[in-house]
């Protein structure tokens, strides 16, 4: 009996392939994130460990408000250093700096990658060096630097050129003096290294007398474990002791959390590409189960088992799977590169270096595929076992119903469409890999219970509905069109599940797009409320990871035009009491009231000015979570591992989103949180000036000194932000493409096995003088009317998704925008899908042998 | 016409009277020691407004004769005039053509479009050509067919004796040089086989439509002007109309 299967599954091998293929594409997105993010991963444990090889004991700031916090200011001293040298055991101690700046050649251009980091430091002495010249030497004056290769490449820099480097000082040129390879030779991605001398590098980055880092070498006979509780028993709490080897996996394990946002977000696109697999091979199971009713009835009338036909079905199925699977993981060894390039070409240049392919990505690629694959051909497994053996002997018997369950005819659909919706509402909130896994496998267990439904009367009148409707669109070409339209309406289950799978891919591209112009408007709409200034000027990485130095401020002030300017910072503080961080804005009352619009809910500009190095505003959603009201006190944990307490001064709604959970001073951000560079400042124009005359001099200002910054008008600002959101739409619309190559297997699939059951019916047209080219264009408007249903109901799913969950957030200030044009371009694009699916089948329709198809039962 | 144009060949058949001519046929299944010769160098024409019945035994090649004569097969050699035109040098778009225009077709398994009303089947040669109805032509037709009630059903709501009538107005709608008929009656019970047949005489005599009829059953084939009996691939009796009892005797010489 399985050998039975097993020859039939090779004498079948272009439908397998087509099939496998469906699921093929979900299993290599899901194993090309896993080989992909392992690879990264691995990349930076690498260098990690090669970082810390030589240390016995390296000590950083604490990072009590989690890994992502780094205060700003370094609690590490040259005292420090120097209470660190007395420990017994200690045979070497050294600091270094480490930290992040711009780098640029002398026309103002960036070295680095867009949004890759740019490090500046100083070298660290043997035994803890881990840089080493290819070229030259390490800086020896405050005027020299020594720069990685990768960088120097990209540049195309020699020794003798000149560059700038920027941080917190104002920027200053360099002379490149050495070419840097880092130890055990792995690429930094897109990131660059900059060595100066330890002096000047403590002056740039603004840590005169302190170190990023300290690297203890122990003496022979001292344990690193050892020397490590000597150290920790004679530093402060305010920072962390490990060995070399704890401060290596600390490190490693701090990214893969970091890592962790990209892994999710891949697999969720790689599991919407196996949801629509699933649809294609539920579709063409069923397809062939009942294309091969006559087959099982002999194998009944022979004296097989309902039992064994079961199987016979599942073994296919587990087939199918394993096929798909393995070609999934194979091509998933391909994509990897292709999704490191995707992101580099989004700019996100992360290291790579060889293919980490781990069991876990086998075993996972391999279960999701086959599981899949399984549970979708359950249902059409189990109609087979209900056909009769009388099946055999005669054409056109129905397989008999099941008991139909009739009573959740309507709660079915409306269950289905909120697991999708609930699916959408878990993308976009970026939901773990597993719950996203347990929503598509409920997906298909309702789609299960569907089909079961299915088997008694007509469902689908949405399909011939729509069919009629675009069908009109291609039935003035004649009989062709005419005919696709009825052949599309002919069987509207299967071109329902056909049009779903595209569906699926559309209503989300959809959602994503009706999301993103409403994001835009949203922020139009708040910046052209709230912002009251003429400039906004903040670092010109996009991102908002690095700022700005406070220096940028005060030499603003100085710019003939400019009436204030009003520097605002960001930081963190953890409250008393809670395992999470709370947001924080710095700003200069005074100047900030000139260029800001503050909506109070409770308190006024009063409130504002009144702020003191004692007070606090909270934003409203804050204070209704967290049941603070004016006059309460709370106290802050800060990343300088200060207590701060603060009084809540004023409560404000504030839809453009500037201001945190709570709104402190500068002053004393800057002395109780460790905050030394600012985030962004708004600029303000004496009354009367005009922008082309003062923008000028503010850029030749920002260029000569702080070439990082950039300044742009409410205006410039608004396009950078939709700028920026239309290139992570970018980013999302080529991973959901993945869907829709996907769902156009499924057409293809479909199409073909419609073929083949019309076989003599084509075999009848062409006979009686239908050319070949008119067959073609049937096929071809079929085609194009199922993708045509999909996007239709896709973009009705997708805008009616986004119009609610826009209507969710609309009290956060969230503006509903519906981007008509996009739309239009999808339903082509559709249109588009269908034209190309139907290639392939259209013309192996039109080669028909005649003679053979009218021979065809 | 182009057609017409084409046809430069001085082939004896090239009579005006005779719709459908075929010199030496010959055609070859198979390759060196296993080929078959299905036809074994048959010539054959026939005439305008005549009715004839082509019969054998299995693997006659009476099938294979339709097909060739109807251009949905190609000989390996020998040639083939319908209407005057040579079919051997045409290609694809044109023997199509062809087809579409010059030829009808009855099948034995009906092969109406079961998405199409039985009014859109009947009119499925003129649709393909995207040409007008002559209305009149259409009215008689129906009228002759007797399905006129059932216009707007589809095949699956009609009896198979109605389908096949349905199916005869299809192959007249065009107003074809030649009718080519496969088993027409191979599907039907005796009453509906009689009215089909019938309809194919009265398509003959009051329309003078030439119609080729390929069949096992001597029944049919007394309502023919004349009967063809094959034999491994060459014509063994030629001759006027026969009553089914001489149909059967001349089968049974053959067999």
């Amino acid at each position: 009996m399985l050998a039975l299967v097993l020859r039939g599954f090779l004498q079948r091998k272009l439908r397998v392939l087509l099939t496998a293929i469906a699921i093929a594409l979900g299993v290599a997105l899901t194993a090309g994130t896993y080989i992909l993010t392992d690879t990264i991963n691995n990349s930076f444990a690498g260098i990690f460990k090669t970082a810390d090889k030589n240390s016995s004991v390296v000590i950083t700031p604490t990072e009590s408000l989690g890994s992502n916090v780094t205060a700003e200011t370094s609690p590490i001293t040259d005292a420090m250093l120097e209470r660190v040298r007395q420990v017994p055991g200690v045979a070497k101690a050294a600091g270094s700096i480490f930290t992040t700046g711009t780098f640029l050649n002398l026309h103002g251009k960036r070295l680095t990658t867009t949004n890759a980091p740019a490090f500046v430091g100083s070298p660290e002495p043997e035994p803890f060096k881990s840089f080493f010249p290819v070229q030259g030497r390490f800086a020896a004056t405050a005027d020299e630097v020594a720069l990685d290769q990768a960088t120097v490449e990209r540049a195309h820099l020699k020794l003798g050129d000149q560059i700038e480097i920027a941080a917190k000082a104002p920027v200053k040129r360099y002379t490149l003096v050495g070419i840097l390879k880092f130890a055990s030779g792995q690429s930094f991605g897109g990131a660059g290294t900059a060595l100066l001398t330890l002096a000047e590098a403590r002056r740039i980055t603004g840590e005169q007398g302190r170190f990023d880092q300290l690297d203890v070498a122990a003496a022979s006979g001292v344990s690193p474990d050892q020397l490590r509780d000597r150290i920790r028993a004679v530093l402060p709490r305010t920072v962390t002791v490990r060995t070399g080897a704890q401060q290596a996996a600390k490190e490693t394990s701090n990214l893969e959390e970091n890592l962790g946002f990209l892994r999710t977000f891949l697999l969720v696109f790689a599991y919407v590409a196996l949801f629509v697999g699933a649809f294609i091979i539920f579709n063409t199971f069923s397809i062939t189960v009942a294309q091969r009713t006559r087959e099982f009835g002999l194998l009944r009338t022979l004296g097989a088992s309902r039992r064994q036909i079961l199987r016979s079905v599942i073994f296919e199925g587990i087939l199918l799977g394993v096929t798909g699977s393995v070609l999934g993981l194979l091509a998933g060894i391909g994509i990897a590169p292709a999704l490191d390039q995707l992101f580099k070409a989004f700019g996100a240049d992360l290291p790579d270096s060889g293919t980490v392919l781990e069991a876990r990505t086998i075993v996972v690629s391999l279960l999701a595929g086959t599981i899949v694959t399984l549970l979708a051909g359950l249902a059409p497994a189990l109609r087979a076992t209900r056909v009769p053996p009388i099946a055999a002997l005669r054409e056109g018997v129905e397989i008999p119903p099941r008991a139909p369950l009739t009573r959740g005819r309507y709660a079915v659909p409306i269950l289905l469409g909120l697991v999708v919706l609930r699916l959408v509402i878990s993308i976009v909130q970026g939901d773990g890999a597993g719950t996203i896994a347990i929503i598509v496998a409920i997906g298909l267990v309702i789609m299960y219970v569907r089909l079961r439904q299915r088997s008694r009367g007509r469902h689908y009148r949405v399909v011939p509905a729509l069919a009629r409707v675009v069908g009109t669109l291609v039935s003035w070409r004649g009989i062709t069109g005419r005919l696709a339209r009825e052949n599309a309406i002919r069987q509207p289950g299967r071109t329902m599940v056909t049009a779903a799978a595209l569906m699926i891919g559309l209503a989300l591209v959809t959602f994503v797009a009706v999301l993103a112009d409403g994001t835009k408007a949203s922020i139009d709409k708040a910046v052209s409320r709230s912002f009251a200034g003429d400039l906004i000027v903040e670092n010109s990485q996009s991102g908002g990871e690095q700022g700005i130095p406070t220096l940028v401020a005060p030499a603003l002030r100085r710019v003939p035009g400019v009436a204030s300017v009003t520097p605002i910072a960001f930081t963190v503080g953890r409250p008393h009491g809670s395992s999470e961080n709370a947001s924080i804005t710095a700003i200069e009352p005074a100047s900030f009231q000139r260029a800001y619009r503050i909506e109070w809910k409770q308190g006024s500009a009063a409130t504002l000015l009144g702020l003191d190095e004692t007070g606090a505003i909270a934003t409203k959603g804050y204070a209704e979570k967290h049941h603070l009201k004016v006059g309460q006190r709370v106290t802050l944990l800060t990343p300088s591992e200060k207590h701060v307490t603060l009084t809540i001064r004023g409560i404000a709604t504030d839809e453009a989103r500037l201001l945190a959970n709570f709104t402190i001073t500068l002053p004393l951000a800057r002395t109780q949180f460790g905050v030394r560079e600012d985030a962004l400042d708004f600029v303000s124009y004496t009354p009367g000036v005009s922008n082309a005359q003062v923008q000028p001099a503010v850029d030749r200002l920002l260029a000569a000194s702080f070439p990082q910054a950039k300044s742009r008008t409410a205006a410039q600002f608004k396009q950078d932000q939709a700028n920026q959101i239309d290139t992570l739409l970018t980013l999302i619309y080529v991973l959901l493409a993945l869907s829709v190559i996907v769902s156009l297997f499924g057409i293809v699939n479909t199409l073909i096995l419609s073929i083949y059951e019309r076989t003599r019916e084509l075999g009848m047209m062409r006979a009686i003088g239908t050319s070949r080219k008119q067959v073609r264009q049937m096929i071809r408007y079929e085609s194009i009317i199922t993708a045509l249903i999909g996007g239709v109901l896709g973009i009705v799913v997708g805008v009616l998704g986004g119009v609610i969950l826009g209507l969710v957030l609309s009290g956060s200030g969230f503006v509903l925008s519906i981007p008509f044009g996009t739309l239009a371009i999808l339903l082509l694009v559709s249109a588009l899908a269908g034209v190309i699916a139907a290639q392939a089948p259209a013309r192996r329709a039109a080669r028909l042998d005649m003679l053979q198809a009218l021979a065809s039962e | 016409m182009s057609e017409t144009a084409m046809n430069t060949n001085d082939s004896n058949t090239n009579d005006p009277s005779e719709i459908v001519a075929a010199s030496d046929l010959r055609r070859r299944y198979g390759e060196g020691e296993a080929a078959i010769d299905a036809l074994d160098g048959v010539s054959v024409s026939f005439p305008k407004g005549r009715f004839a019945a082509i019969m054998g035994p299995s693997g006659s090649g009476k099938s294979t004769l339709m097909h060739n004569l109807a251009g949905l097969d190609r000989p390996t050699s020998g040639t083939v005039t319908v209407d005057g035109v040579e079919l051997t040098g045409l290609d694809d778009k044109r023997l199509t053509q062809l087809r579409r225009d010059r030829i009808g077709f009855i099948f034995q398994t009906f092969n109406l479009l079961p998405v199409l009303s039985a009014e859109e089947n009947i009119l499925l040669p003129l649709s393909i050509a995207g040409r007008k109805p002559d209305q009149e032509w259409l009215d008689r037709l129906i009228d002759t067919i007797g399905i006129r009630d059932r216009l707007s059903h589809r095949p699956a709501e009609m009896s198979g004796g109605q389908q096949q009538r349905v199916a005869v107005a299809r192959a007249l709608v065009s107003r074809p040089a030649v009718v080519f008929a496969d088993e027409p009656t191979g599907n039907l019970d005796s009453k509906s086989s009689g009215d089909v047949l019938a309809l194919l005489r009265q398509a003959v005599d009051e329309f003078d439509q030439t119609v080729v009829m390929v069949t096992h059953d001597a029944h049919a084939a007394a309502f023919a002007d004349r009967l063809l009996v094959l034999a491994d691939g060459r014509i063994m009796h030629d001759r006027e109309s026969a009553s089914t009892e001489e149909a059967l005797d001349l089968m049974k010489s053959v067999g």
